[in-house]
């Protein structure tokens, strides 16, 4: 056997540093991650393209004759005010993933910076944190939101998805937080303290590189429930009265009756895209899990 | 039982009953202006009838002692939660928020109640047969998929679809309410029926999309424990499959599936909540949707400060009830 340089043999038994390239072969193989992406960036191509092809005439009040069935003059019908159903959820589907994205950041980042110190530095701040983690995981979010969201005088996509943000740390601080716990007893770990990293370059170092796909499945997690708090808001009629959400679609149809005119279109088309969009982003979620965790995978 | 496992969920019992009356207590101050003159300025610019009422500024100045400090008219405030008084609605302007409660509460406690504990049942129970067996058939299999879309679907999403199926496209159950309009509440065979016939909808709508969350989840807690040692070690003690499966694996899966019960409760109230205001069943999230419409702040704050301690006092209960169920909680005292 001929005598390898060091590097090669390095090479050999040690995978690449930094997230190996196999991470994206997976995932790029997992059926349910591929579908679920498909389908979420085609709903969110399609109401990108629309909004460019929709002219401002068109998305005025009273473009159009009100309560007109698919297929004459718009493609999906139009609404007891003459707006069409097309043009409001071109803008809806965005505004609605807007809020989602905004509070799933604020969530996923202040969550797993408060996880992050909890699990691994520990002592009382830890104590304290657990504490508080543990209260805002069982206190029902969607009350809270209700309350602020009733007291503000105007709210728009930026307002809601701030204050919703504000409950959406819980669960990333808990998944952070055990992760943490079981990362920080890990051999490695104590092999960069040994060789005098300081505590902020082992976690941004050594632990953060981990938690990576982990972070990820709580981002979709907590975008999911983001979307779902802001369409609830809405459809009890506390969503932005300027901005088009899937949410406030759904108001709007309700409180005009669609369901008992059999304005099928007007009700169908934001209850349809809910669904859909929560299920191509748990089967993403689902992808990512097996990735991540190859347990699961069978 | 472990003194150390009770006192921190008495600890976080407290903690969570303090925390949300204090943020209930200061979301309206944070808010410029007094709160009576916000939600009347709120109310006159939506055209609501009753703002420059003098008495009712001049009741309500003198309840939250608006003059005084903060810190004075917290502890007051929490004088007064604790004698249970909620205060006064502003749109119906002497009727005190309690009063406006109590009617309400007990559709919402049945109709949750109820739903809860049915899809919590059934889905448990699916989910451990389809995880232990389904394997081997393809209809068994199929459920999980079918599981999945309810799961992912929201309560009222669910409803809105329920509502238009079954109360408009085909009418067998009624559009809304509770019972019938003429109807009078009474402990009548007939009433039953009307309740249970209007309840159907609502309540089918909550069932089924917890379902879909018990069954997956207790699928997935059963097919881990498959292929745990202590089952090998069972069935190489020859015990029959239904007793593994009983004693054994099911018994053992109840214990996150009992947790998870306790952690979701606050988010399934959420839910249910909007799914009454579709239904128009006249239960707490109708009355929220009501103040709501009529800019009655107080109804709210007051309707909200309630649930949020129902539900901590609910997931109170399980903790509590916990080590019952799991015997690792009363043997030990060492590990949190």
């Amino acid at each position: 056997m001929a005598i390898l340089p060091v590097e090669e043999i390095e090479a050999t038994i040690r995978p690449p540093v930094g997230a190996p390239p196999r991470f994206w072969a997976v995932l790029l193989r997992n059926r349910k991650f591929i579908l679920g992406a498909t389908v979420f960036l085609g709903l969110l191509v399609l109401a990108i393209v629309g909004n460019l092809v929709i002219g401002a005439g068109a998305r005025r009040t009273g473009a159009y004759l009100p309560n007109l069935s698919p297929g004459d003059k718009t493609l999906l019908g139009t609404t007891s005010l003459g707006q069409s159903v097309a043009a409001q959820w071109t803008q809806a589907l965005p505004n609605s993933m807007q809020v989602g994205l905004i509070a799933a950041t604020i969530g996923t980042v202040v969550g797993g910076l408060l996880g992050l110190v909890s699990g691994f530095f520990g002592g009382k701040v830890d104590a304290v944190l657990r504490v508080l983690i543990d209260v805002f995981l069982s206190v029902p979010s969607l009350l809270f939101l209700i309350l602020i969201a009733s007291l503000l005088k105007q709210t728009s996509v930026l307002s809601m998805a701030l204050i919703i943000g504000l409950f959406a740390w819980s669960w990333p601080a808990r998944a952070v937080r055990s992760q943490a716990l079981t990362l920080k007893e890990r051999p490695f770990v104590n092999i960069a303290r040994l060789s005098g990293m300081s505590d902020i370059e082992i976690v941004v170092r050594e632990i953060l590189p981990h938690m990576l796909t982990w972070l990820g499945a709580n981002f979709l997690n907590a975008f999911i429930s983001a979307i779902l708090a802001e369409s609830g808001l809405s459809v009890l009629g506390l969503g932005p009265q300027r901005d088009m959400t899937l949410g406030v679609m759904i108001y709007w149809a309700l409180s005009f009756g669609a369901l008992f005119q059999n304005l099928w279109w007007w009700w169908l088309t934001p209850v349809l895209s809910l669904i859909v969009l929560f299920l191509s982003l748990y089967l993403v979620h689902l992808g990512l899990d097996e990735v991540g965790n190859p347990r699961l995978r069978r | 039982m472990t003194i150390r496992y009770l006192s921190e969920r008495v600890l976080i019992f407290f903690a969570t009953v303090l925390i949300s009356v204090t943020i209930v207590f200061f979301i309206p101050r944070m808010v410029p202006g007094d709160p009576i003159s916000g939600v009347l300025a709120k109310m006159a610019a939506a055209g609501g009838g009753s703002s420059g009422n003098a008495a009712l500024v001049e009741a309500y100045k003198q309840r939250f002692g608006l003059d005084r400090s903060l810190g004075a008219q917290y502890v007051s405030y929490l004088r007064q939660l604790a004698q249970g008084d909620l205060g006064y609605s502003i749109a119906i302007f002497p009727t005190r928020v309690s009063e406006l409660i109590r009617p309400a509460l007990p559709w919402t406690v049945g109709l949750l109640g109820v739903t809860t504990i049915i899809s919590w049942l059934l889905g448990s129970l699916l989910g451990a047969v389809v995880g232990w067996s389904g394997e081997r058939s393809r209809l068994l299999r199929g459920i999980v998929p079918i599981a999945l879309l309810l799961y992912t679907t929201p309560y009222y999403i669910l409803a809105i679809v329920l509502v238009f199926l079954f109360a408009f496209h085909w009418t067998i159950f009624p559009l809304s309410g509770a019972y019938s309009a003429g109807a009078t509440p009474s402990f009548t065979w007939s009433f039953a029926a009307d309740v249970l016939k209007h309840g159907a909808l609502p309540g089918l709508s909550i069932i089924l999309v917890s379902l879909g969350w018990w069954f997956l989840s207790m699928r997935s807690l059963i097919i881990s424990e498959q292929g745990q040692d202590y089952i090998l070690w069972a069935e190489a003690k020859g015990l029959t499959r239904r007793r593994i499966f009983w004693a054994y694996a099911v018994r053992n899966a109840l214990l996150p599936q009992t947790t998870g019960l306790a952690l979701s409760f606050g988010h399934i109230i959420g839910g249910a909540l909007i799914t009454e205001v579709i239904f128009a069943y006249p239960g707490l999230g109708f009355l929220i949707y009501n103040a709501i419409k009529g800019l009655d702040f107080p109804v709210i704050q007051g309707t909200i400060l309630l649930l949020v301690v129902s539900v901590a006092t609910i997931n109170f209960v399980l903790d509590l009830a916990y080590p019952l169920i799991d015997p690792r909680i009363r043997a030990d005292s060492g590990r949190s």
